[in-house]
């Protein structure tokens, strides 16, 4: 029997290894939501995230004539805006007090600069040189000047992971903002689509998508893109709608986390409510 | 100490660091190729199937790790590509594979391998064009990879004795 087993291991150890390391693999795809997976998550990317901020650093500093120029002419822009959405905002500002409506502040937006990303065309990641002792944490959303970029999805004290909207495991609650229509957004490794609505909605090539305010994940509507593709699907009840994201997610390098998750308490009221009735 | 193995291991990190900061920087519409799977085909032959095997493991579980990438995808795909390029080693055909163009064809083969596995369990769902699947994530990842390894051949790195 000994005898046996020698001589298998011997014509076939390389078979044995590769089934043992396959179904290893595939326990351990299994416990990715596993808290102390996660845990060792943070700790290998916050220590291997110091060495990339230091390449990143060096390399950012050849963009920043460019982008000074560009930032600056957009600045002009924003200011000319700013002007007109002024005098609205007076205005604004009268009719709510007239109907004595309650006023949200700005949001506090964390700056942070992305020091690596994984360019998987499937699983696309940013890691950003913010963490928890800036007070970013798992389900915060990241944003730049253009629009939505991604989610926090993991945290070290000096770092933090982000999916961006180039990753599958990452699905929005969107909506139209002209016909208030929602859906939810995924991307399919190829193209990012809005799924679930039906043929006969309200929706246009061109009309421009924000997150929904339903979403449990994104606090407010933060612009994402607009449709380019729009086609009733004959053979089935939901449509086929391609969006273009307003955010080329290649060159960009520095983003803002939006340091509000949504409140915890109203996603708790909002489960029972409905398990209730 | 045995350095012949632990080299490998060593090389992984300051070659990740180059994948995830400077190569983005060549990339043709999303695609890069991967440096990481390169040196795991070149020790994988010179070192045999077997190490071949537990190194694409090891490469596997730090990459998704490190990039926060599904855990576990990573691991499965670039073992099953050290395996493969296991298959080219050998006493007599260690020479010729590594310092022919040979390589470069072992390399895009154990490439389109890694990306296929690795796409199948991040994007596959029944509604995906699966020829699409192939062309954009495993065909133009893997031929990049294997124009990149091509100048690997040429690298006096490799002149050295295996």
């Amino acid at each position: 029997m000994i005898r046996f087993l020698s001589k298998v291991w011997a014509d076939f150890r390389e078979y044995i290894i590769l089934v043992i390391l396959i179904i290893i693999s595939l326990i351990i795809l299994s416990q990715n939501q596993n808290s102390k997976v996660q845990t060792v998550r943070a700790i290998a990317f916050g220590s291997f995230a110091t060495f990339t901020s230091i390449i990143s650093d060096i390399f950012s500093i050849t963009d920043l004539k460019r982008e000074n120029e560009e930032l600056r002419n957009t600045n002009t822009n924003l200011m000319l805006q700013i002007s007109k959405l002024r005098k609205y905002g007076i205005v604004n500002d009268e009719l709510k007090r007239l109907v004595n409506f309650k006023n949200k502040t700005s949001y506090p937006l964390i700056p942070a600069n992305i020091i690596s990303r994984s360019l998987s065309m499937t699983q696309n990641t940013i890691t950003l040189n913010v963490g928890e002792k800036d007070s970013v944490s798992p389900g915060m959303p990241i944003i730049n000047d253009q629009g939505f970029i991604g989610m926090v999805y993991s945290t070290s004290q000096d770092f933090s992971i982000a999916r961006t909207i180039h990753n599958t495991d990452l699905k929005l609650a969107v909506m139209d903002e002209r016909s208030r229509v929602q859906g939810i957004m995924i991307w399919t490794g190829e193209e990012l689509l809005i799924i679930n609505i039906p043929n006969n909605f309200d929706i246009e090539v061109g009309d421009r998508i924000v997150t929904a305010e339903v979403s449990s994940i994104v606090p407010i509507p933060i612009p994402i893109g607009i449709i380019e593709e729009y086609k009733a699907v004959e053979t089935s009840v939901f449509s086929y709608i391609r969006v273009k994201l307003f955010v080329d997610l290649t060159p960009i390098e520095n983003v803002f986390v939006l340091a509000e998750v949504k409140s915890k308490q109203i996603d708790g009221l909002e489960l029972n409510f409905y398990r209730r009735n | 100490m045995r350095w012949d193995f632990i080299i490998p291991l060593l090389i992984f990190f300051p070659v990740l660091l180059i994948q995830i900061t400077i190569v983005p920087l060549i990339s043709i519409s999303g695609v890069v190729p991967d440096l990481i799977l390169i040196i795991l085909v070149y020790y994988s032959i010179t070192r045999g199937q077997l190490y071949g095997t537990a190194l694409g493991t090891f490469y596997g579980i730090l990459i998704d790790l490190i990039t926060g990438s599904l855990l576990g995808s990573s691991m499965l795909s670039k073992t099953l590509a050290g395996f493969t390029a296991g298959y080219f080693s050998g006493e007599t055909k260690r020479e010729i594979n590594i310092h022919t163009y040979n390589y470069s064809m072992i390399v895009f083969l154990c490439a389109l391998i890694d990306t296929v596995v690795f796409s199948f369990f991040s994007a596959f769902d029944l509604q995906t064009n699966l020829f699409s699947l192939l062309f954009e994530q495993s065909l133009l990842p893997s031929l990049y990879t294997s124009v990149v390894a091509i100048l690997f051949i040429f690298s006096p790195l490799r002149r050295k004795k295996i």
